[in-house]
Parts: C-alpha cells; structure tokens; sequence
C-alpha cells in the first residue's frame, strides 16, 4: 500500500490548484498522490473553457470579417473549417502541455496514479485494485454533462465531443439554454449554421435578473439565433440525413443535421462509494466555507461540489483554500465576490447579488441601469445593444453589477473589487476611467445614482 | 494527564531549520519534551493538559511569515 500526506482525486483545475498550493505551502515537502483518468488538466484545458473560447473567438473573427460593420468596406473571406478544427485541437493540446503536462514534471512529490479512485475508508480509496492511503484527501472529481431520457435521442455531439465536428452544420439544435448552449449557439451562428436553441424552462441563463435574460435573448435573435423556449421535445426522428425533433403540444417539428446536449451538468460522485468515507452529498459534495466535508480529513473543491456556479477560477480557488485549510490556514470563499460570464457576442457578465435575490432576501436595495447606446466607445464598435445593471444598498455599497456589452467578462473585475471591498457608487464616480471604452460603462451606471445621464456630456466627471 | 503528539512538519531542510522548529515547539506552555526527525519530516512532542494537541499545529514558528507548517499526525496517553 502506497502511504501519502496528501491524495487528490482528480486532475483538473481544482486538483492542480490543490497540489501546487500544498507543495507551495510545504516547501515540496508533501507527499502528494493525484489520481485521475482521461486527459491531464480535466475539463477546462481538454474540452471546456480552452477550445470553446477559442471556436467563439475563432467565430467572432470570422463573422466581423465577413460581415464589414463600417461604409466603404467590403470583403470576402472563406473558411476551411476541417482546417480550422484541427488548429483548435492542436492548440489545446499545446496549452495542456504547457499548462499541465510541463508543469507537473517540476513537482517531484506529486505522484500521478490513472484510474478511477473509490474509498473504503476515510484514509483509503483503491485505484485499479491498488490501495492508496493518505492523511488528508481533496476530492476534485469536477462534472459531467447531463443527458436527458429522450426518445430517439441517439445521434449528437455534447462539449465533450463537439470538438471532433468537422463540417458546418447548415441546421443545429442546441438542447438547453444556459452558457455552455449560448456560446455554441453563438458560434456556430456566426460561422454560417441556422441555430435553434430549444428548452424546456422558458428562461436564458440562471442566476440572472428577467430584464437582463430578456435582453440577451432580443439581441441573441436579431442576430439569428432561434429561441424555441418552454417547449417539451416529445421524440427525434432520424433518417439517413437530418434529425427531427417533434414536441409535446403546438409547436411545429424542426429538422436539423445535428443536435448539441448543453442542458447542464451534474457533479462526478456516484462512482466514488462517499458512505464508506462518511462523506454527505445531495446532488454534489456538501462542504462548509473552508471546502471541508462532513469528514474532518477529508476536504473537496470545483465542480463536484454542490454549489451555484460551476467555472475553472471557482474550482482553482476552492482548492487552494482545501489545501491552504489542510495545512493550519483559515480561508474561506464568499460565493458572491466569485465573477461570472459567458463569451456569447455580446458577452454576458455578473457579481454579487441580483435584484430577485435580494427580493427574497427582503432587503432593501438601489438599482440603476443604462443602456449600452449612452456608451460612446459602444457606439464607435457599432455593438450598442445592451445594459450595464448597478445594485447598491441604500449606503450606496455595491452590491452587484449584472453587464451585457461586448469585453464584458474582461472589465466585470471592477464590479468584483467593488463587491469584495464593500466600495460605493461615489467611489466607481471618483475613479477615472479612460474614455472611450467599454468599460466606461460602469462609471456611467454609477453616475446614473446621481444623476440623470440623458444630460451629461461624454466628458463629466 | 501527559499526552505524546506526533507532528508531520514540513519545510524543514537543514539542523538549523531542526533546532528552530525544535524551540518554537519548545517554547510553547505546556509542552514538556520535543524530538525533532529532519529525515521523516517529524516531532514528536510530549504534552501536558495546558495545551491542547491541535494548537501545536498554530504556533509562532508554523505561522506565516515561516515557512514551516505542522499537522497532527497521533496522540497516544503516555
Ligand atoms: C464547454 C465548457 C465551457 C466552459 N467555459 C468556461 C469558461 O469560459 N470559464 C470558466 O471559468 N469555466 C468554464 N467552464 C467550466 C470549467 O471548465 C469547470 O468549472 C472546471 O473545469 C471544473 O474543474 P474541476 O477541477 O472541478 O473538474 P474537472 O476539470 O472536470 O476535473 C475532474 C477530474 O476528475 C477526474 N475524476 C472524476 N471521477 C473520478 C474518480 N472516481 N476517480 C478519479 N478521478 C476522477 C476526471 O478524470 C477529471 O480529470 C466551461 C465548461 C464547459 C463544459
């Protein structure tokens, strides 16, 4: 039996995040075992955020240069998109490679074990019928996709396999509606596909306010997209070509080339026997603020644990904390400092609370929004359409920014360090911003507290 | 009641860092005895009631800016 300080099962970004922490924190000096299976770095490199940012980005590209947004200009552009995907898949396996691979090999006390890890106690699991004993144990299992039970559903491509598409579908439908569906649908739609998205609930996106899911769903349809929500998919045909889907009730049947399953994703757990370990889950891992679970050794971190948001910056932090908590710290993770975005055109961003939450909540709030079209950097990208939401408490702190805008996910930092600080919305005014930027929507939703912006000019501070 | 602790302790890498984890431990009220392992990366720390085995773990010398850290590993009654 091979005996560690230290074993994190999973290989992803919470593990990784984990074991470098944990070495850092030990001057190399724990023993570390990292067991896992499939590719090293788990979703985000291989399958998540690494390649479907660069298809979106790929895509974005591609249509601005198709379609000239300024007079005067024209241009033709093509595509090889076999070409292409396999560029994508060679850049991903670059950035696993330096970012795992390479990266691993300078930890002499992290040991890699391939296979699938099950407890027996809470100081042991076995890994292909190897016992592995360790004091203290990170579970970072992450999350798989869900599938729905649906009749005739046989034939369709998921973010695990998207990526082995080599052919633009000229029909596609995306099962689902939160970001992973988004921003497919977003890029396939901007590569030239005819995309439906189709789901059951009526609503875009969770952990939004209506106002702000409703305008992404306007502008994501003036851009194309088909929205066929609150719809219930009754079976799917398939003949030698297309695909269709019939439904439940009145909506008319669609036939595509192929179909997408985004419609979220469910923690790895049922595999890893957590009664032996006495370890408590409902749909994920339960765990306290400092990532410990009901068992005092063992601690878990990312997308296997039963929380609101499911992203790689989560899941690295939540295992820096487990392993900074192993060894005599006393971090915690305030969910609501944790940024969230998808890259969709425009990009949808948030932090801290929405308006609904604090409805509930029963407290007391200020909201002020503005339209994208007073933005004049907006204006000069000719991409104007959207909101910049400000909340505040009525001591004028900040307490959450909700933002569709293009480069959204790259300025809603400020709406971070404002929330995490307990700053105000005299302080987003005093603080100059450049002008003209996107980003300069923020301080223009924080003057809207003050004043009205319909008679500002561009330059008031 | 006499108690012996057994410390995973971390970061050490010379009998420098041995003879300063060894005061640190020490130096703390109630702590009687201390042998420090640079080899297992151990110490064992023989205790009595006036400190409770887990505070070992956040003393001076295994607080920041110091680089060691420490982990109950046992307590056995002596
Ligand atoms: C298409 C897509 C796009 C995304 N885009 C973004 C984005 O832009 N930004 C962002 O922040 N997040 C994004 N995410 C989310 C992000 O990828 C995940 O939140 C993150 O990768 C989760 O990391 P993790 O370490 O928890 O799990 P994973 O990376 O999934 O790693 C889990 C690991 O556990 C291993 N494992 C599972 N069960 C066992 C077992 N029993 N024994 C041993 N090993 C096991 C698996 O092999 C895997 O390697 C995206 C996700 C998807 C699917």
């Amino acid at each position: 039996m091979s005996e560690y300080d230290l074993a994190i099962i999973g290989i992803g970004a919470a593990a990784f995040s984990a074991a470098i922490k944990a070495s850092e924190l030990t001057s190399n000096q724990m023993k570390i075992a990292m067991i896992g299976y499939g590719a090293l770095g788990g979703t985000c490199v291989n399958v998540g955020c690494v390649p479907s940012k660069y298809l979106i980005e790929a895509s974005k590209s591609f249509r601005n240069a198709k379609k000239m947004v300024y007079d005067g200009m024209e241009s033709s552009v093509t595509i090889d998109f076999n070409e292409f995907m396999e560029s994508l898949n060679k850049f991903v396996e670059t950035e696993r490679e330096e970012k795992y691979t390479k990266v691993l090999k300078n930890f002499k006390n992290i040991d890699l074990y391939d296979g699938k890890a099950k407890f027996i106690d809470k100081n042991t699991v076995t890994v292909n019928g190897n016992k592995i004993s360790a004091f203290n144990f990170i579970i970072a299992t992450g999350s798989k996709t869900f599938i729905p039970d649906l009749k005739g559903l046989v034939n369709y491509y998921t973010s695990d396999n998207i990526w082995t598409i080599r052919k633009i579908p000229e029909k596609l439908a995306i099962l689902g509606s939160g970001e992973v569906a988004l921003e497919l649908a977003n890029a396939f739609s901007n590569f030239g596909s005819e995309v439906h998205i189709i789901n059951r609930s009526n609503r875009l996106l969770k952990g939004f306010d209506d106002d702000i899911t409703n305008e992404l769903r306007n502008i994501m349809a003036k851009n194309g997209i088909k929205f066929h929500l609150g719809v219930d998919i009754k079976e799917i045909k398939n003949n030698k070509e297309k695909k269709i889907i019939f439904y439940n009730g009145t909506e008319q049947p669609i036939d595509v080339d192929e179909i997408i399953v985004a419609m979220g994703r469910q923690p790895n757990i049922e595999e890893l026997c957590l009664e032996k370990a006495e370890v408590k889950y409902n749909h994920g891992i339960l765990v306290d603020s400092h990532m410990k679970t009901s068992c005092e050794n063992i601690y878990a971190a990312g997308d296997c644990v039963e929380q609101e948001l499911k992203l790689e910056t989560l899941a690295g932090k939540e295992g820096a904390v487990a392993a900074g908590n192993i060894l005599g710290s006393d971090e915690s993770i305030n969910i609501k400092e944790i940024p969230w975005a998808a890259f969709c055109e425009p990009n949808v961003a948030s932090v801290g609370y929405t308006e609904k939450e604090l409805k509930l909540q029963n407290r007391d709030y200020i909201v002020r929004k503005i339209d994208l079209k007073n933005v004049v950097k907006a204006n000069i990208l000719k991409s104007n359409e959207g909101i910049v939401k400000i909340i505040s408490d009525n001591e004028k702190r900040i307490l959450g920014m909700q933002i569709i805008a293009p480069h959204a996910a790259e300025f809603i930092i400020e709406g971070v360090y404002l929330v995490k600080h307990r700053l105000t919305y005299d302080d987003i005014i005093n603080t100059s911003h450049i002008f003209p930027t996107v980003a300069e929507s923020v301080k223009i939703a924080g003057q809207s507290f003050i004043r009205d912006i319909s008679k500002m000019s561009c330059c008031m501070e | 009641m006499t108690k012996k602790v057994e410390l995973r302790v971390y970061g050490m890498t010379c009998d420098d860092c041995v003879a300063h984890v060894s005061e640190g431990l020490k130096g703390t009220k109630g702590v009687l005895d201390v042998i420090v392992s640079l080899k297992d990366g151990k110490a064992e720390v023989l205790i009595n009631d006036a400190v409770n085995p887990k505070e070992l773990e956040n003393i001076e010398v295994f607080k920041k800016p110091s680089h060691y850290k420490a982990q109950v590993r046992r307590v056995k009654d002596e």
